[in-house]
Formats: C-alpha cells, sequence, structure tokens
C-alpha cells in the first residue's frame, strides 16, 4: 500500500518538474520571437527616415506603395551586404535629392529652414519688449502729465490736446526722476 | 544701468518708428503672398532630379524578349533615350504610338537609341502589351524588382532618360513623351543647343 502510495507520488512530481521545465524553455522562446531582429531594426530605422515618392507626405516604412516596398528590400539588402546607414541613406539621396529625406538635411540653402523659425521668434521677441516698453513709458508719460493738467477727454487724446508747454514739463519731470534713479543705483 | 535699457530707448521719432514698421509688416505680407502665389504653379509630383548631369548607373538585365542581355554599356558612344515603363501603366499606352514614333526617327537618323526598361511588371503582362500595341523593335529590360528603376530614380512610369554619348545623364523627362518631343527635346540636346546643366524638365502634367 505505502509502496503504491510513494510510487504514485513520485510519478506525479515528475509530471509536475518536466512540466515546470517545459515552461522554463517555453519562456525565452516566447521571448525571442518577440525581439526584433537586429537587422530589420535599422530596416525600420532607416526607411522611416524616408520619403515615399509616391504617397508622399508618409515614410517608406509606413507606405503600401510597391515603390516604397521594394526601396525597403532594397534597403534590407544592402544592410546584409554590410553597407552603413549613412551609405544607405546617401543612395537615395544622389538619386532622389533633397525631396527623399523626411527631415531637411542641415545644409547648405536647408539651414534656412532650421534657423529662420528661430531667428523669427528672436525677432518677435525683441519687437515684443520693444513695444511693451513704448507702451510702458506712454503710460509714464500719461501719468506725469495727469498730474499737471485737468483730465482731459479720452487717453488716446491726451497727447494731442496737451499744449506744447505742457509736454516739455512732462518731459522734464521724466527727465529728473531718471535722474534721480540713475543717482540710486 | 543696465545694457537692455539704452538698448530699446532707440530714441526714433514716433512717427518714423511706426512708418518703419509698418513698410515691415506689409513687406512682409506681400512677400508670403508672392511665395504663395509661386507656390500655386508647382507641380508637386514633378520632382526635381538631381541625376542631371551626372553618370547614368550602369546595368545588365535580363531583356524581356529574346536571349541577349540588355546592358548600358552596349549602348556607349551614342545619344541614347532610356524609357521606364510598364504594362500596368494607363500613360504608357497613350506614350506607345509616340514611342513608335520615335523608334522610327531612330532608325532613319541613326544617331541615337532607345531602350526600354520594363519594370514592376509580369513577363506576360509586357508580353501581351508589345502584341496588342506594337513592338517598337528596340531591346526592353525586364526589371520585375525594379532594382534598375530605383537606381535610376525613378518616381512613376513613364519616366525618360536621355543619355549622353560619354554615359551621363542629360535630361530627365516625367510622364509620356509626346508627338514633336524629338524635335523640341531630343534633337537640341544631340545638336548641342542646350548645355547639359541648364535642361529642366517641364514634368508630367
Amino acid at each position: 500500500m505505502l509502496k503504491c502510495r510513494l510510487e504514485r507520488e513520485g510519478r506525479g512530481s515528475v509530471v509536475w518538474m518536466v512540466l515546470t521545465l517545459l515552461a522554463l524553455l517555453a519562456l525565452p522562446v516566447e521571448a525571442a520571437e518577440r525581439v526584433e531582429d537586429p537587422t530589420e531594426a535599422r530596416v525600420r530605422e532607416i526607411s522611416s527616415t524616408l520619403r515615399c515618392a509616391v504617397c508622399q507626405n508618409q515614410p517608406i516604412y509606413e507606405s503600401n506603395s510597391d515603390l516604397a516596398k521594394d526601396m525597403v528590400s532594397i534597403i534590407r539588402e544592402k544592410i546584409q551586404s554590410g553597407e552603413s546607414d549613412e551609405a544607405i541613406r546617401a543612395y537615395f539621396h544622389d538619386r532622389y535629392g533633397d525631396y527623399i529625406y523626411l527631415e531637411p538635411t542641415k545644409s547648405g540653402a536647408n539651414l534656412i529652414l532650421w534657423i529662420a523659425p528661430f531667428a523669427g521668434l528672436l525677432l518677435g521677441g525683441f519687437g515684443l519688449v520693444v513695444a511693451i516698453n513704448r507702451w510702458r513709458r506712454g503710460r509714464i508719460d500719461e501719468g506725469v502729465a495727469a498730474t499737471g493738467e485737468e483730465s482731459p477727454a479720452s487717453p488716446s487724446d491726451r497727447r494731442a490736446e496737451r499744449p506744447a508747454s505742457a509736454r516739455d514739463e512732462a518731459m522734464e519731470a521724466r527727465l529728473r526722476k531718471e535722474i534721480e534713479s540713475f543717482e540710486e543705483s | 544701468m543696465p545694457v537692455s535699457e539704452s538698448l530699446f530707448c532707440l530714441e526714433l521719432p514716433p512717427t518714423m518708428f511706426k512708418a518703419f514698421w509698418k513698410i515691415v509688416l506689409v513687406g512682409a505680407i506681400a512677400a508670403i503672398l508672392v511665395i504663395f502665389y509661386l507656390g500655386l504653379s508647382n507641380n508637386p509630383r514633378a520632382i526635381p532630379s538631381p541625376l542631371v548631369g551626372k553618370k547614368a548607373q550602369p546595368f545588365d538585365a535580363e531583356p524581356l524578349v529574346g536571349e541577349q542581355r540588355v546592358r548600358l554599356q552596349d549602348y556607349r558612344g551614342q545619344w541614347l533615350v532610356v524609357n521606364f515603363w510598364g504594362s500596368w501603366c494607363v500613360s504608357c499606352v497613350s506614350e506607345h504610338r509616340d514611342l513608335m514614333q520615335l523608334a522610327a526617327i531612330s532608325r532613319q537618323r541613326g544617331d541615337f537609341a532607345i531602350v526600354g526598361v520594363d519594370f514592376r511588371d509580369t513577363r506576360q503582362g509586357a508580353e501581351t502589351f508589345l502584341k496588342r500595341h506594337g513592338n517598337p523593335g528596340y531591346a526592353h529590360a525586364f526589371d520585375p524588382k525594379q532594382k534598375i528603376a530605383i537606381d535610376w530614380g525613378v518616381y512613376g512610369a513613364p519616366e525618360s532618360y536621355i543619355v549622353s554619348p560619354d554615359g551621363k545623364i542629360a535630361h530627365k523627362h516625367t510622364g509620356p513623351i509626346y508627338p514633336g518631343w524629338f524635335e523640341k527635346v531630343l534633337l537640341p540636346i544631340i545638336e548641342g543647343k542646350e548645355s547639359v546643366e541648364t535642361v529642366v524638365d517641364g514634368g508630367a502634367g
């Protein structure tokens, strides 16, 4: 009886062990299947930077056109024959020109594309600072002018209605203020 | 005294200052409008070829008909028109009549040759095409995986290249050739009336 039970238990544990081992073996196989082949990774990397000529504004990697598919297979062949990423990109650039790159190159006339937005931003910022300075100065002028005048009709008309002498006074007051603040600092 | 303060206190008379900015603003808007207007006449399908003026890529391909391989180097020393086509291409049908005409001119004059590259095609499809629309008589390279086509920077069909006797690409024509194309485009290049570099294609319509 006892011998029989042991035997049965032993057989059970062996089955469990085998199953567990099989499961362990299965794990890396599953994992390996999910890891992208290094060649394919490079194919994807290169072909994502090249523009499809048929369905424009789509990288050839995502395109379903025949031309794009054949370009991707040419990239694959070139990788397998040991060409560098840059050489492969240059191959297409030589044949299709700047057009083929989704991102323009950072050289020659293309530099304008890269620099112009930032230059524009800087210029705009500069203009804004100048404008704000002018508005603020206008406010101060008006403030100074208002103390020496009866209140005029509307803010926009103030400057025009103010007599020349008042403007000089305002200027003098402002100058005095500036000199004071200059001496303080 | 901070530097920025003196920088921004440019003492321009206010009227001049305003006029200046008005001119800048109006000028900028005008420039943008002009660029937009010029952009309207751009054909997004006509992609300029960087290959004009460069050496043509050699090929050594299976023939579409017959046994003899089609090699670019065999055409060295004469002007050559390389026509990329496929039986799947609709405009190639309308172009075919003009290619037959061009082939007749080529036979008559003997100073230029034509070679066809049938790409992304099946043999059966191409053979049926030639049977139905007529065989112009020159050799065709068979390029099912469009290796030659991509090597030559081809986007679609039909496209034709003019190759000079020393193996350089003198001109790229996108879209079907038309009646009178020989007199208008090819002949001036052969006779050297148009310099290789300045020839710019009108593009496909």
